[in-house]
């Protein structure tokens, strides 16, 4: 096992269970990213990058295969130690039951807290940098039905990076963003790659910020999916195909 | 923001004290008998403190298990009754007593209530399952919440079949358990009653990390680290037993389940489901105390079913609710 890999996928099979029977999105994908990547991940709709960044992190079963982060396999890891390994941003909405921003992100370090979940000083400073690092700091006192998209994905962003894990990965985290905070986003999370030796998966439909920002493309198609050098990228034909022919 | 949770606590604390007050003051009897203390003196050690006692249970198990449910299903309108946990929990008793009568369970005081609380408990964690299994095909709140009023009645229909069917022994004994008072239980009663009680209360203080964790839903709970279905299974049963224990005592309480943690969010603005816990176990008991007060307070001949209290407190605010459509 090459240990400089923070994410190894073996012959692995990605999708769901539908009445007993499994449904393979992806098939037989092995692929490796390694420490301070900063990965784009791009496909059409329903292609499956939302069952990939799932998987990996152990939201949905493995139907064939392995999946190991920082070198250990996801089945040997315990619910605990994964949050600590691996952090998402989803697409869901989450409202309701006083749930504030700051609540939101200070979830992100609910791994690292007491059984009481009580925030000790050392917590909140790495609450309030992430909330800072995101743009949060007027909004932080602010219902999360209060938020708008834009403000409401960012909190979600504040939280995968409060979470300190090796390894994040975000689904769609550039939906709703205006055009700058797309940027600063993407900034945001290359310097986190690049300085803190981080793995990120971002996936997004915004193919020019991809091949603006990013080290390397992880293109999902055809059950597949191919890794492929940023240079190459632009030029690759299936990367055409899949920008309509627009970029 | 703390000073004032904490101004808020010590006035709970402060209406939780009066209620008691008022609770051991008023009853059934007209004997002002809050001023003696002597052992003989019956009406208050025999019926005014159980009494006292099990409001305060009750009202503090339900709220809970109230609580619970509404953070496990993400819907603000859950509750043990209407969501027909309460009266499944009926059920199963109605089942025990009418057909466990012949079998002689009840000739031993324990057994016989040992085994009406396990089968209250029982009923409680059926419908939890059913509405559980239920809710993964139910995307809206409102809707789940007509599926457990509908569960309440089948459940209804059943007791009241088993009613007409069964013989006037047993039936006298579960009308007896049926008629939803705070005032049918005994000093032995308590004795099943309070630790029960006080344990699934307890245990709680374990649960308030992985509740706050699913506030956020069940995929980012997981990805905070909670192990999200031992988690539920322990709360289905924590919260059974909250609902069980009070049923097996009261009979079905209606809407201070799903009322008492809707007033706690309005009281305390945090997301934090350690305050709440206590809150609600608060609240609770202040909603159950001052209750039963009223229910005694018309007559001094009759004593008014506390459902009728509750349900005028608790209905109102659930209208309320649905009319402002606000996620609390």
């Amino acid at each position: 096992m090459d240990n400089r890999a923070a994410i190894h996928i073996s012959n692995a099979n990605f999708g769901y269970t539908k009445h007993k029977t499994s449904v393979d999105i992806l098939k037989n994908i092995t692929l490796k990213f390694g420490k301070g990547e900063f990965i784009g991940v791009a496909g059409l709709n329903g292609s499956g990058k939302s069952t990939l960044l799932r998987s990996v992190c152990g939201l949905l079963p493995l139907l064939k295969g392995d999946v190991s982060i920082n070198g250990i396999s996801l089945s040997e890891l315990s619910a605990s130690e994964l949050a600590k390994q691996a952090s998402i941003v989803l697409t869901e909405k989450i409202s309701g039951f006083n749930l504030n921003c700051y609540d939101a992100v200070a979830a992100g370090q609910m791994p690292y807290t007491n059984i009481f979940n009580a925030l000790e000083p050392e917590h909140k400073k790495i609450i309030n940098s992430a909330i800072e690092a995101c743009g949060l700091l007027l909004h932080q006192n602010k219902l999360l039905t209060e938020l708008s998209d834009g403000l409401f994905q960012k909190t979600m962003i504040a939280k995968c990076i409060a979470q300190q894990t090796p390894v994040m990965l975000l689904d769609e985290p550039s939906a709703f963003l205006d055009y700058a905070s797309k940027h600063e986003l993407f900034l945001l999370l290359k310097s986190l790659a690049e300085k803190d030796n981080k793995c990120i998966l971002v996936s997004s439909h915004d193919l020019d910020l991809v091949l603006k920002y990013c080290h390397k493309v992880l293109l999902v198609k055809n059950s597949t999916a191919e890794l492929i050098p940023i240079e190459e990228a632009r030029w690759h034909t299936v990367f055409k195909e899949l920008s309509g022919g627009y970029l | 923001m703390k000073s004032y949770s904490s101004i808020k606590f010590l006035f709970l604390l402060l209406l939780f004290f009066a209620g008691c007050l008022f609770s051991l003051a008023y009853g059934g009897s007209n004997a002002t008998t809050i001023s003696d203390f002597s052992s003989d003196n019956f009406i208050f050690w025999q019926i005014r403190v159980p009494k006292t006692i099990t409001a305060i249970l009750a009202g503090a198990t339900l709220s809970a298990a109230g609580l619970i449910l509404q953070i496990m299903f993400r819907n603000p309108l859950a509750g043990p009754y209407v969501l027909g946990i309460s009266s499944g929990a009926s059920l199963m008793v109605a089942i025990t007593i009418l057909t466990g009568n012949t079998v002689g369970f009840f000739s031993n005081y324990f057994i016989g209530k040992s085994i009406i609380v396990l089968s209250s408990v029982t009923g409680s964690v059926l419908i939890t399952l059913l509405i559980l299994f239920l809710s993964k095909k139910i995307s809206s709140n409102v809707i789940l919440l007509l599926v457990g009023l509908m569960l309440s009645q089948i459940c209804g229909a059943l007791q009241g079949a088993l009613e007409y069917f069964a013989d006037p022994d047993s039936l006298k004994s579960f009308v007896m358990w049926g008629m939803g008072s705070l005032s049918g239980t005994t000093n032995s009663d308590l004795m099943i009653f309070i630790p029960v009680s006080f344990m699934a209360l307890a245990v709680l203080v374990f649960f308030i990390k992985p509740l706050n964790a699913f506030l956020l839903g069940q995929n980012y709970a997981i990805n905070a680290g909670i192990n999200y279905s031992a988690n539920r299974f322990f709360l289905i049963l924590v919260s059974s037993l909250l609902t069980g224990i009070t049923t097996a005592f009261c009979g079905p309480i209606a809407f201070v389940g799903i009322a008492v943690p809707l007033l706690s969010r309005m009281l305390f603005t945090t997301s934090n489901q350690g305050v709440h816990i206590l809150s609600c176990i608060l609240i609770g008991s202040i909603i159950l105390l001052f209750s039963d007060v009223v229910c005694h307070t018309f007559s001094a001949d009759f004593t008014l079913p506390i459902n009728m209290i509750t349900t005028f407190v608790g209905a109102p605010l659930v209208i309320y609710l649905l009319f402002k459509n606000k996620q609390w």
